[in-house]
């Protein structure tokens, strides 16, 4: 047999997949938008079958409380990229591949370029707003997306956007038209997960990868599978395509790129700038400026930085509290300084500068932690 | 007549994995969902009649488990 590569024995041998299929996977070309817990097995899984080239977008660092799911990286990882890391660990697991790193924080201005490359979407992300953005940019593009997200224990997989069935194509808007506002949805930092279900629903997802390509078995195309990994119950729905999307969606790549997905999602406020860990250090010691913590008094980890406290729930009462010019905000996740913000934003409007640490205290201690490592 | 519900994820963690209600048509179930769990009215969630989304209202039979199904967004 011509191209014959051992590496790939067992697809040879396997009845309805064979050489045929593998030379399918090979000419394929994925990306994989996340390198955490849901895309470290997608990438191990996709890499060792031999997809012939895949790219992997991420900024993230890696840290200690990656390690207990993120299965592609080890201690010694530890305060490196992503992208990086699993670029060279996939590498070694196998050579053969050509593998793309994109280390940028996927947004509406770079999107397009990055997804118009590939054949297959795979969104391994954490956060509604990347969601709706890879959505999105997948319906103009008319790009197939492998959809997976988790939540305590239970993941969803789905396949939009297939091109299989051309007059009934859906996304993930057919399903919820419109982002959730933070308050409406727990994220994952704040519920925890067991470090086997996303390698459970990342396989899946990586299932689907390969069956699409290959056109192997009944992919979950339009339908929205929910497993449980406490008792192995599944459920599939399937999204008909009559919530009308059209007026939701960007219409052009101008469009797109001017919106605001994070402004979508009540992560971020015109006006209220975003703070990252590093920005945030700088500033508190800046002239004129307060910072304060509007966390519920006795909430852990305590700060150990100069600040003030004014709970979310006081904050209306307390307004008179704040004469500083700047004021910084900070608490738990992010969540509830960007919604102090807006209540600073309605009180003083323009006339103070506002501005909130992204992440919280927990993305603040995460970056401490990677740069004592 | 009554008819199953199941929920899923945060929704479940209010109503409950399974319950059964009284209602003759989607909106219906929808209004006695929100007055047994005022909760629910500030959560997103989809539903879906035997497995299929429904958007608009439908009528309910005997047989019909509808699926209260939320957005998740970990990874």
């Amino acid at each position: 047999m011509e191209n014959y590569n051992e590496r790939y024995a067992r697809h040879y041998a396997l009845s309805g997949f064979g050489f045929e299929g593998q030379q399918k996977l090979l000419q394929a070309k994925v990306l994989v938008i996340g390198a955490g817990g849901l895309g470290c097995p997608v990438l191990q899984y996709l890499a060792a079958a031999g997809i012939g080239t895949m790219g992997i977008v991420d900024h993230d660092y890696i840290s200690l409380s990656n390690l207990q799911r993120q299965t592609l990286y080890s201690t010694e990882d530890i305060g490196k990229m992503k992208v990086e890391v699993a670029s060279c660990k996939l590498q070694n697991l196998n050579p053969e591949i050509k593998i793309e790193t994109h280390q940028v924080e996927l947004n509406s201005k770079n999107a397009w370029e990055i997804i118009s490359e590939y054949d297959i979407v795979v969104d391994c992300t954490d956060n509604f707003a990347a969601r709706y953005l890879i959505n999105d940019a997948c319906v103009l593009l008319g790009k197939p997306l492998i959809f997976g997200a988790i939540f305590k224990y239970e993941g969803q997989v789905a396949v939009f956007n297939s091109g299989l069935k051309d007059e009934n194509k859906t996304n993930y808007r057919h399903l919820f038209p419109n982002p959730p506002k933070p308050e409406e949805v727990q994220n994952c930092n704040e519920v925890g997960v067991l470090g086997v279900l996303p390698g459970m629903i990342g396989t899946m997802q990586a299932n689907e990868v390969i069956k699409l390509i290959t056109g192997i078995g009944e992919i979950l195309d339009g339908k929205l599978l929910t497993f449980s990994m406490l008792n192995y119950e599944s459920f599939i729905m399937e999204i008909s395509n009559e919530n009308v999307t059209e007026n939701l969606i960007p219409r052009s790549r101008e469009a797109f790129e001017a919106t605001d997905y994070n402004f979508l999602c009540g992560i971020s406020m015109n006006n209220v700038e975003d703070l990252n860990p590093d920005n945030f250090a700088e500033k508190i010691s800046d002239k004129d400026t307060i910072t304060i913590d509007v966390r519920e008094v006795d909430e852990l980890p305590k700060a150990d930085f100069v600040h003030i406290q004014i709970p979310l729930s006081e904050l209306n009462e307390r307004l008179s509290d704040i004469k500083e010019e700047q004021i910084i905000l900070f608490c738990q996740s992010g969540k509830r300084s960007l919604k102090a913000a807006e209540i600073l934003m309605e009180h003083f409007g323009n006339d103070k500068k506002i501005s909130h640490l992204k992440g919280g205290i927990t993305a603040l201690q995460k970056r401490k932690n990677e740069q004592s490592n | 007549m009554e008819i199953k519900i199941i929920s899923f994820g945060q929704i479940a963690e209010i109503t409950g994995k399974e319950l059964m209600l009284e209602a003759t048509d989607l909106d219906s179930l929808k209004l006695h969902l929100v007055q047994k769990f005022p909760e629910l009215s500030d959560k997103k969630f989809a539903f879906a009649v035997n497995k299929k989304l429904v958007n608009a209202n439908v009528n309910l039979n005997q047989n019909n488990v509808v699926a209260l199904m939320p957005p998740y967004s970990g990874g």
